[in-house]
């Protein structure tokens, strides 16, 4: 019995000691994508303030949405920062502490070093701003990239066949008008000598991923002069798909002629409607297909590959034909209702630091949303690209919705294109009209 | 006359936590549903809800995806239901003192045990369109690849067949064990007496059995109609909404567009109407009460 007690008060003295050795606990919610990364700055930034215990946990894109909205509403605060996906910002903004107002309140916290102005202005906007509330900082910078297989566009033989079957040289297309000609010269099923079994990996599968690979085709045509002058300037917070006035602008010729794109391409790829990230992925790591849009968090997997070796000679990256690609990316914020803002303010300061913007790159191929990284010489020796292509493309990239409807905009129009692309509506003006009228129902709610 | 109150009394305390908990979590939450199905409520809104009548109702008999769901739900039911049901009692009798007649009955039971969400996974695999092993064999005998999740016919057979592989074996198994419970000198007589082990099975057993396959019919369509892991984690709803099942449809505008509560609530309420209307008219259909002496 003594001994039972004794053991008893040194575990409750070693749990208690242990606990109140450290005065702040900070819940941080994390995306898969971002977690390994903010797993290291967490542990660089505890051995700087070890008074603070950070816990990272990753959750699924498909739970940590409804999670943090249901936390905020609540006002519970479960968790004192997450990563926040760009296209949720207008939902969780009313629940995301500010930022610029908390910097003003507590000055001493701010790090003189943090030069906030070194953001890239769209990143800086995109996974920052909600309207006029700084409701996070820049984290994960990302935007589509077209991955081609750099020694099939600089093979001899290739090249001369190309010329000779299409008058014109073969390089990586700039336009999608370009990319249907390429794509069909490396499709075996209409070139025989094709090394590749497909030009082209699309995913057009009937998730949020179409709602996406839409916008890159709707993109170049929303963007061009005549599309700004027919849509007027983007709106950040309403995106692309909108005009100026936030009206669709998607149920218009140019919406037509970007699906109709994506349809002309489909004889060009590995069963499109039922592929997704992972299958795409796998395709061109297999050396099946030529081209492939996707995101860089992919690179990763492919360096591993066998059949894509040496890496730096057989995959290029170039920006998306039409040069519009869509964003994608992540802010990291505060809770409105943490108890821990203070300790949770350090932590993402030092996160998206000059340090950690590098760290996150160099490491985890987390894209770097500050301009002194992409020109750090380390950085530029890492990946060159980043300053040809990574940073016009998140430049000029064309963005989704980011208002609290998004999600269900996004499911009227996915339901829509798919049943497009699968033959059962017409591609026209009409049936995107019907879409529209959906839309503003629910933006009239 | 103390005694018996005494006695009710601790009947009641001892039910009553099981009581708090069936108010708080059933009954509770089947009210709550039910007001806010009258309600404008989305969490993404950041607005209190509103009261708007019959209104999300009345969207339901507007929305298209609704509808397809309902659709699909439908073809499930008519499609997957008999089949399950056939297969199930078909190999019920089959395996009846065959040969490994334990080692099969063990098999057969195992795609019942394995989490929906594990065997979509593994489907998925399956119906990869180039490296799944189904197009591998397929093309062995020079059939070409099947778009299993990118053509509307396929992706729907495609979750028919999960269904079908799913839940055969749960039909089995009962009406196995309903069969292990049949006397068998009720049987043996009647072959005595000159039946064949057809008429056998035609007027004894399968009769014997019928309370079991009206229970497990039963079972299933409830089942059916709340499917949503397998089109979750196979098909996502697609292509187009070929696939959208009516629980998965609920899914999404409940939980992906932001917690619309209340649509979400009068979609779920008509399900639950749905369910519960079904059940009974099949219970009062197939007199389950007699039988089962309710």
């Amino acid at each position: 019995m003594r001994k039972l007690t004794i053991t008893s008060m040194i575990f409750i003295v070693l749990v208690f000691g242990f606990s109140l050795g450290y005065a702040t606990e900070l819940a941080v919610w994390s995306s898969p994508d971002n977690a390994d990364a903010l797993f290291e700055l967490a542990q660089n930034f505890m051995q700087a303030h070890p008074e603070i215990q950070i816990e990272v946990t990753p959750l699924s894109w498909e739970v940590l949405y409804p999670r943090i909205l249901q936390d905020i509403t609540a006002g519970v605060g479960a968790f004192d920062v997450t990563t926040w996906d760009l296209m949720t910002a207008g939902a969780i903004a009313p629940g995301m502490l500010d930022l610029e107002a908390f910097a003003q309140e507590h000055p001493d916290l701010v790090d003189p070093d943090f030069d906030d102005d070194d953001f890239i202005p769209t990143a800086r906007y995109i996974y920052g701003y909600w309207g006029d509330k700084r409701i996070g900082q820049p984290f994960y910078g990302a935007a589509m990239f077209f991955f081609y297989r750099q020694d099939l566009f600089q093979d001899k033989a290739l090249q001369e066949k190309f010329q000779a079957q299409y008058g014109r040289e073969l390089r990586v297309p700039e336009t999608w008008q370009e990319a249907k000609e390429v794509a069909q010269f490396f499709t075996k099923k209409f070139n025989p000598d094709s090394p590749t079994e497909y030009g082209i990996g699309l995913m057009f599968p009937r998730t949020h991923t179409l709602f996406y690979m839409f916008l890159n085709f709707f993109g170049p045509y929303r963007r061009s002069p005549e599309g700004i002058e027919k849509f007027g300037e983007v709106d950040l917070d309403w995106g692309d798909l909108f005009t100026a006035d936030h009206q669709p602008a998607f149920n218009s010729e140019e919406g037509v002629k970007a699906i109709q794109d994506m349809i002309d391409l489909l004889p060009y790829s590995s069963d499109p409607l039922g592929s997704d990230y992972g299958e795409t992925l796998e395709a061109f790591s297999k050396g099946m297909v030529a081209m492939v849009p996707q995101w860089t968090a992919c690179m990763a997997s492919w360096q591993e590959s066998p059949d894509l070796q040496p890496f730096e000679e057989k995959v290029g990256i170039a920006i998306m034909p039409g040069k519009a690609p869509v964003s994608g990316g992540w802010g990291v914020g505060i809770n409105a209702f943490s108890k821990n803002q203070e300790a949770a303010f350090q932590f993402i300061q030092y996160a998206t630091s000059k340090e950690g913007d590098k760290i996150q790159w160099l490491k985890y191929r987390v894209g770097p949303t500050r301009k002194s990284v992409i020109e750090d010489p380390e950085v530029i020796a890492d990946a060159p690209w980043l300053k040809d292509v990574y940073l016009p493309s998140l430049e000029g990239a064309s963005h989704r919705p980011r208002i609290p409807e998004e999600p269900r905009v996004e499911d009227v129009l996915v339901g829509t294109i798919s049943e497009i692309l699968l033959g059962q509506a017409p591609n026209s003006i009409e049936t995107l009209n019907l879409v529209a009228e959906e839309w503003k129902k629910v933006l009239s709610k | 006359m103390m005694n018996s109150k005494k006695r009710k009394r601790t009947g009641f305390l001892l039910i009553l936590p099981l009581l708090i908990l069936f108010l708080g979590l059933t009954i509770y939450p089947l009210i709550y549903m039910i007001y806010m199905s009258f309600h404008q409520y989305s969490l993404a809104s950041w607005e209190e809800p509103r009261f708007i009548g019959w209104e999300n109702y009345r969207e339901i008999l507007r929305d298209r995806t609704a509808s397809s769901s309902v659709s699909f739900t439908l073809f499930l039911l008519f499609t997957a239901v008999p089949l399950e049901i056939l297969l199930g009692i078909g190999i019920a009798f089959l395996i009846r003192d065959v040969w490994g007649e334990r080692a099969l009955r063990s098999s057969l039971i195992i795609p019942m045990t394995i989490p929906p969400v594990v065997a979509g996974i593994a489907w998925k695999m399956l119906y990869n369109y180039e490296f799944g092993p189904i197009n591998y064999f397929l093309s062995l005998f020079g059939l070409p690849k099947v778009s299993w999740l990118g053509s509307q016919f396929f992706a729907r057979l495609g979750v028919l067949l999960i269904d079908v592989w799913q839940w055969t074996p749960f039909i089995f198994l009962v009406i196995y064990a309903g069969l292990q419970s049949i006397p068998r000198d009720v049987v043996e007589a009647s072959l005595v007496d000159g039946a064949s082990g057809w008429s056998a099975m035609r007027y004894i057993e399968l009769p014997l059995l019928r309370p079991l396959i009206w229970v497990t019919l039963i079972i299933r369509v409830i089942d059916v109609l709340k499917l949503f892991d397998i089109v979750y984690m196979v098909t996502f709803g697609g292509p187009g909404s070929a696939t959208h099942s009516y629980s998965f449809y609920i899914y999404k505008v409940g939980i992906s567009f932001g917690w619309d509560v209340g649509y979400a609530s009068a979609l779920s309420v008509i399900l639950l109407l749905v369910v519960t209307v079904l059940t009974n008219l099949l219970i009062r259909f197939l007199r389950l009460s007699e039988t089962l002496g309710l």
